[in-house]
């Protein structure tokens, strides 16, 4: 049945609409506006590493770029949330494709590590350099103009909104993986200098997935730049890729729907996990074990086996 | 002369693995190369096919110096590897497999398919199998039917019956044979009887060097003329 799900573009978007459906008017729609938007990130994070076969320790960069990006255009241009959606999401695709073709060079260890030290880097820059522009510590507060029905300061226009967002991801990126172009990815992941011997250049495929991979993040965190109505260096911390990297692992590298469990498990552990035990992080690192010696294709993938 | 190899010098590191070797390869040629196991084989046609610089030495293929162009370079001037580990795109289907292979080379899909199933009708039924549930005789098939998409102009295939069943071995050299006279090959070929049914030509390896080259059709086709050189 859950092989069936995945097989099939639509079922897949119903599915994914109706966990998220339930989930929210079972419990709060802002706190699952939260996952949806987290679950976009794990698919970002996940084409670069469950379809292309490169971890990287930095992808809070592109979070971060497009939470800077939707947050600095409101804040200093205009507040109109689809154009600062745009900017968000045109400035991490922009960070991606600059550093991009430094990074994409590199493979396996020296690539996690590269954009783990573009991140530090982008972190510094938002924190003191440019603190005029990026509200240093302190961030910015930001307000959206209301076009009628359009009001990103209504919850429920927000968890639609968002979950319309995470649909159209989904569907994307799915279209995207089950295409050529997807399974020359997976091809890369497992041998990449056989598929140059094929007559690929491979770097362009590479740089290519990284400018989507980092749009989709940055999307992500111009999504919640809007959600929260205001962007800081929360949003670019290096320490907090270890949550991505994590969510991909739980919910199974390699697939979409794998993904968005992923997403959504991490995010019930942290949000409700911390309620009865404090440090709910040991958990994670437990868990973290199980997924590493006894479920290695995540929760999808046992599911999916089972 | 369609390729040729000029006193190649190969390293691993520290450890020369090929002491000037050299070859050629006249167009339509099936030529075998045979010597003992760490003989530098291998290492020859992992560098004419560009997976390994050579420190020193010229390789030409069709007058044009090949040596140090990238891979994907290599493939497209038509040379096509069939490799010894019989490692295909495990999580794609044969179809996927065929259609990755074809997209460089500008075939259509069908054409490419239909190539692959021409030397091997029975492909058919697993076109939607995922190819790491093939067996290592279909793996090997897959992999020379792959190689043959588009317009190849030297085929290397490395030790293509290793490991492999009797039965399936049989299946194999027909497939070169049927190939032999259409395509250049270069075969590296540890079994002497599978040698002397394939070879128009073959090159003995010691040592890291090209020792001996045999031309003689009757000495060909007798092993022991030089199996104690190997």
């Amino acid at each position: 049945m859950f092989g069936k799900v995945e097989n099939n573009p639509t079922l897949t978007l119903v599915f994914t609409a109706a966990i998220f459906l339930i989930f929210g008017y079972a419990t709060s729609l802002p706190k699952i506006t939260d996952f949806m938007i987290f679950c976009i990130f794990v698919i970002g994070f996940d084409l670069l590493y469950g379809h292309m076969g490169q971890l990287s320790f930095g992808h809070m960069l592109y979070l971060g770029a497009g939470a800077y990006g939707c947050g600095m255009f409101a804040y200093h241009v205009y507040p109109d949330p689809f154009l600062s959606l745009l900017a968000g999401v045109l400035l991490g695709a922009l960070v991606a494709a600059v550093l991009g073709p430094l990074v994409v060079k590199t493979s396996a260890a020296a690539f996690a590590l590269l954009n783990l030290a573009l991140n530090e880097v982008g972190a510094y820059l938002v924190l003191s350099p440019w603190h005029k522009w990026t509200g240093g510590e302190d961030g910015l507060s930001l307000f959206f103009k209301k076009y009628g029905f359009i009001n990103f300061q209504q919850s429920t226009f927000r968890f639609y909104f968002c979950l319309g967002s995470l649909l159209l991801v989904v569907y994307l990126v799915l279209r995207l993986v089950r295409s050529p172009y997807g399974n020359l990815l997976k091809a890369i992941k497992e041998n990449e200098v056989r598929v140059k011997f094929l007559g690929y250049n491979t770097y362009v495929y590479k740089y290519i997935t990284f400018i989507i991979s980092g749009a989709i993040a940055a999307f992500a965190g111009a999504l919640t730049s809007i959600n929260l109505s205001y962007t800081n260096t929360s949003l670019i911390s290096p320490a907090r890729n270890v949550e991505v990297i994590f969510a991909a692992l739980m919910g199974g590298a390699g697939s979409v729907i794998g993904a968005v469990v992923g997403g959504t498990a991490f995010m019930t552990i942290s949000n409700y996990l911390a309620v009865y035990l404090i440090r709910w992080e040991m958990f994670l690192g437990f868990a973290l074990l199980v997924f590493v010696f006894w479920i290695r294709k995540g929760i999808w993938g046992y599911v999916r086996k089972v | 002369m369609l390729l040729s190899v000029e006193n190649l010098d190969v390293h691993y590191g520290p450890a020369q693995v090929l002491y000037g070797a050299s070859l050629h390869l006249n167009e339509g040629e099936l030529v075998c190369l045979v010597g003992r196991n760490g003989a530098g084989k291998t290492t020859l046609l992992r560098t004419i096919g560009g997976f390994m610089r050579p420190a020193s030495g010229t390789i030409t293929f069709r007058g044009d110096r090949i040596d140090g162009l990238l891979l994907e370079n290599v493939a497209l001037m038509g040379i096509r590897y069939v490799y010894q580990d019989k490692r295909v795109f495990g999580e794609l289907t044969v179809r996927e497999n065929i259609e990755l292979a074809a997209y460089p080379t500008g075939e259509s899909l069908d054409e490419a398919i239909s190539k692959v199933l021409a030397i091997h009708p029975k492909m058919e039924s697993l076109l939607d199998s995922k190819a790491k549930g093939l067996s290592g005789g279909e793996r090997q098939i897959l992999l020379i039917g792959r190689a043959l998409i588009g317009n190849p102009q030297l085929l290397l295939v490395d030790e293509p019956t290793e490991g492999l069943a009797a039965i399936i071995i049989g299946d194999i050299i027909k497939i070169l044979l049927k190939m032999k006279n259409k395509i250049t090959m270069v075969v590296v070929e540890q079994n002497l009887a599978t040698v002397a049914r394939l070879a128009d030509r073959l090159y003995v390896m010691k040592e890291g060097c090209v020792s001996r080259e045999i031309v003689d059709e009757q000495t060909i086709k007798n092993p022991s003329c030089y199996e104690d050189e190997l």
